[in-house]
């Protein structure tokens, strides 16, 4: 087991370490940081684009720039923003923000995922099936933001007048400038008011598929011969389904779950658009946006840091959880 | 998915329940109209509900959004200020009509049309792509295998939806349907050539390819005439599956505001209808239910198209 997590981390950075290149490579193709001089009118003289092609060492080599922000990266340094500002701070300070969403949003997917992939199990081709059936099929088929801004714009607003109180918050990650007026646990409840509907909107895309996944793993599970052993040895049926049907159903559901966090980044980039939050989605596009190269590259940067690290958990915790994977 | 598959003998069973004479039970068993593959295939979607209820839902569509125009009164294009921002059924406007008075039902039409382009375009060109990458993957193994395999594996790394941001906005002047789509089809093989390529890898050591080699058969003649037919069902699952995702995720593009702008698009109508839910909901929720209808129906046929290839598979997407 110690030598296949050392295999497996160093491949690990071996992959990031040319997932950084990658996206070098597409971002220095795509961004040109000047973009917002030459559009200037009057146009500037020629010698001040050259003195900041200089400045900004636009005119190295490929590899030479690479480097030289590689550099940086292992550092946690992301160079500084078009506007000068340092990327890092407030790239971690926004990654703080979204964490919220994303991480609430693969627990709330994870726990509906597993509930409804038993029941509909269990209760295979029962009206509880079909109907869930049916729900994931519409889920699967809604565009993100659209059932975002369903919720937003309809279910929060009939839900608050139900309540007299406003309790679903459709704007900002919290109310604004709570943190210097409110107490702790005012700022704790903003926060978790305005995290609802967002989580919601986020869960609900990866929940679909993997309650679908969690279906079958447990179907499977429950044709196999140990579970006929288990309820022929006299274990009541229920202790027979949650001792050893669930827990070897679960196993496959890791590598879903790990291989599902790139694309619930890429939907926070849209839900946090909807929802108006200050994360790291709305920091993207705005840099996309200003041709800004380095947020861009930070961005990613950190979007394939998770995406390989959560690839790395995955591929240990299913060794630990199946030993035939460490043993081959 | 949901449906049980009728046993294979069903044919024969009537014929031994029944108080039949020996002979003519006979003559049934072996008189039994023979059927080929595909006819199998057809028969077994045809006979699933949701499949079928999906494709022809989908057709209705289609036919509604290619023979509607000719029929209904109002251009997508035209403009009528004296009818602008009116509720459905008003002044002849079935679904009711935008701030600029342009037709809502007219528009959803024309945006059908141009998404069933996208659609075309996009899984055309990833369908290329993917069965390119695939095939050299699979068949030819060793350092080209590793080289496309760990390529994908580093695409992968960044999520999909931001590599489409960061590159439609490279082509501002790009942002029409066709242009949308060729970008969405340039990286939307990657999970194909995966398929294609373990699939190969399992094909591969099988007899009969086995049996082309030693017959002497061309690399491309393996490729086209044993390994490409063998995993057309995937490829065609694969390929109505995608073509849900390609509209979801043209629409999402729109909604950024790195998709399609000049020009008219199930996505675009929808994404301009989420800034207009509160004053004209009309506006928000017909086109939104139009692209789930249309997302919806082509997974119900992609499913059904996978059970029809194999019915044991139980296997659903995730």
């Amino acid at each position: 087991m110690f030598f296949f997590t050392i295999r497996r981390l160093l491949s690990s950075i071996l992959v990031l370490l040319a997932s950084s290149m990658l996206v070098f490579a597409l971002c220095v193709a795509s961004f040109d940081p000047l973009s917002a001089y030459r559009q200037r009118q009057p146009p500037p003289p020629p010698q001040f684009f050259e003195a900041l092609t200089e400045q900004l060492s636009l005119d190295q080599p490929f590899f030479v720039r690479y480097f030289t922000w590689l550099k940086g990266v292992v550092t946690l340094d992301f160079g500084v923003s078009n506007a000068g500002t340092p990327v890092g701070p407030v790239l971690i300070e926004r990654l703080g923000i979204t964490a919220r969403m994303v991480v609430a949003a693969i627990v709330l997917a994870i726990l509906l995922a597993i509930v409804v992939g038993v029941l509909t199990a269990v209760r295979q081709y029962k009206p509880e099936d079909y109907f869930f059936t049916f729900l994931t099929y519409v889920l699967i088929a809604l565009p993100t933001f659209w059932f975002a801004a369903l919720l937003k714009e309809f279910v929060a607003i009939q839900f608050n007048d139900l309540v007299g109180q406003r309790i679903l918050f459709t704007l900002g990650e919290q109310s604004p400038a709570i943190e210097l007026t409110g107490t702790g646990s005012e700022i704790f409840w903003d926060r978790v008011g305005h995290l609802v509907l967002p989580t919601i909107s986020l869960a609900m895309l990866s929940f679909a598929a993997w309650s679908r996944f969690q279906r079958a793993s447990l179907l499977d599970v429950l044709g196999s011969d140990y579970m006929r052993l288990a309820r022929a040895k006299g274990l009541p049926y229920r202790s027979a389904l949650l001792r050893h049907g669930l827990r070897n159903a679960l196993i496959p559901l890791t590598t879903v779950v790990a291989l599902g966090v790139g694309s619930l980044l890429g939907g926070a980039v849209i839900t946090e658009t909807v929802f108006v939050w200050h994360g790291m989605g709305e920091y993207l596009i705005m840099s996309i946006n200003a041709d800004d190269l380095n947020p861009v590259l930070g961005w990613m940067m950190i979007a394939a840091f998770f995406v390989i690290a959560f690839n790395l958990i995955a591929d240990l915790l299913y060794a630990v959880l199946d030993p035939r994977i460490r043993l081959s | 998915m949901t449906t049980t598959q009728q046993p294979q003998n069903l044919e024969t069973g009537p014929a031994t329940t029944t108080e039949q004479p020996q002979a003519a039970q006979i003559e049934r068993e072996f008189t039994i109209k023979a059927r080929s593959q595909r006819e199998q295939i057809i028969r077994r979607f045809v006979r699933n509900k949701q499949a079928m209820g999906g494709f022809v839902v989908f057709a209705l569509v289609l036919l509604i959004a290619w023979a509607g125009p000719l029929v209904y009164g109002f251009e997508f294009a035209e403009l009528k200020p004296e009818d602008a921002s009116v509720g459905p059924g008003t002044a002849g406007h079935l679904l009711g009509t935008d701030g600029l008075g342009r037709d809502l039902l007219a528009q959803i039409m024309r945006g059908v049309q141009r998404s069933t382009l996208v659609i075309l375009i996009a899984v055309g060109i990833s369908l290329a792509l993917g069965l390119l990458v695939g095939l050299l993957a699979g068949y030819y193994g060793k350092w080209v295998d590793n080289l496309l395999m760990r390529l994908v594996d580093l695409i992968l790394t960044i999520p999909t939806l931001v590599v489409l941001i960061v590159v439609a906005s490279n082509f501002p002047n790009a942002r029409t349907a066709i242009g949308i789509a060729i970008i969405i089809g340039i990286f939307g093989w990657l999970d194909l050539s995966r398929i294609l390529r373990s699939q190969i890898l399992g094909l591969r050591e099988r007899e009969f390819i086995e049996a082309a080699h030693a017959l002497g058969a061309s690399d491309r003649r393996i490729m086209f005439k044993h390994l490409i037919p063998n995993m057309l069902g995937s490829i065609i699952v694969w390929a109505t599956l995608a073509a849900a995702v390609t509209i979801l995720i043209e629409a999402s593009l729109t909604y950024l505001g790195f998709g399609v702008a000049n020009d008219i698009s199930l996505g675009k109508l929808v994404a301009d209808g989420v800034s207009a839910a509160q004053t004209r909901p009309w506006l928000f929720y017909f086109p939104g239910l139009m692209l789930l209808l249309i997302a919806l129906c082509i997974n119900l046929i992609g499913d059904g198209i996978r059970d029809a290839f194999d019915p044991s598979n139980k296997k659903v997407r995730a």
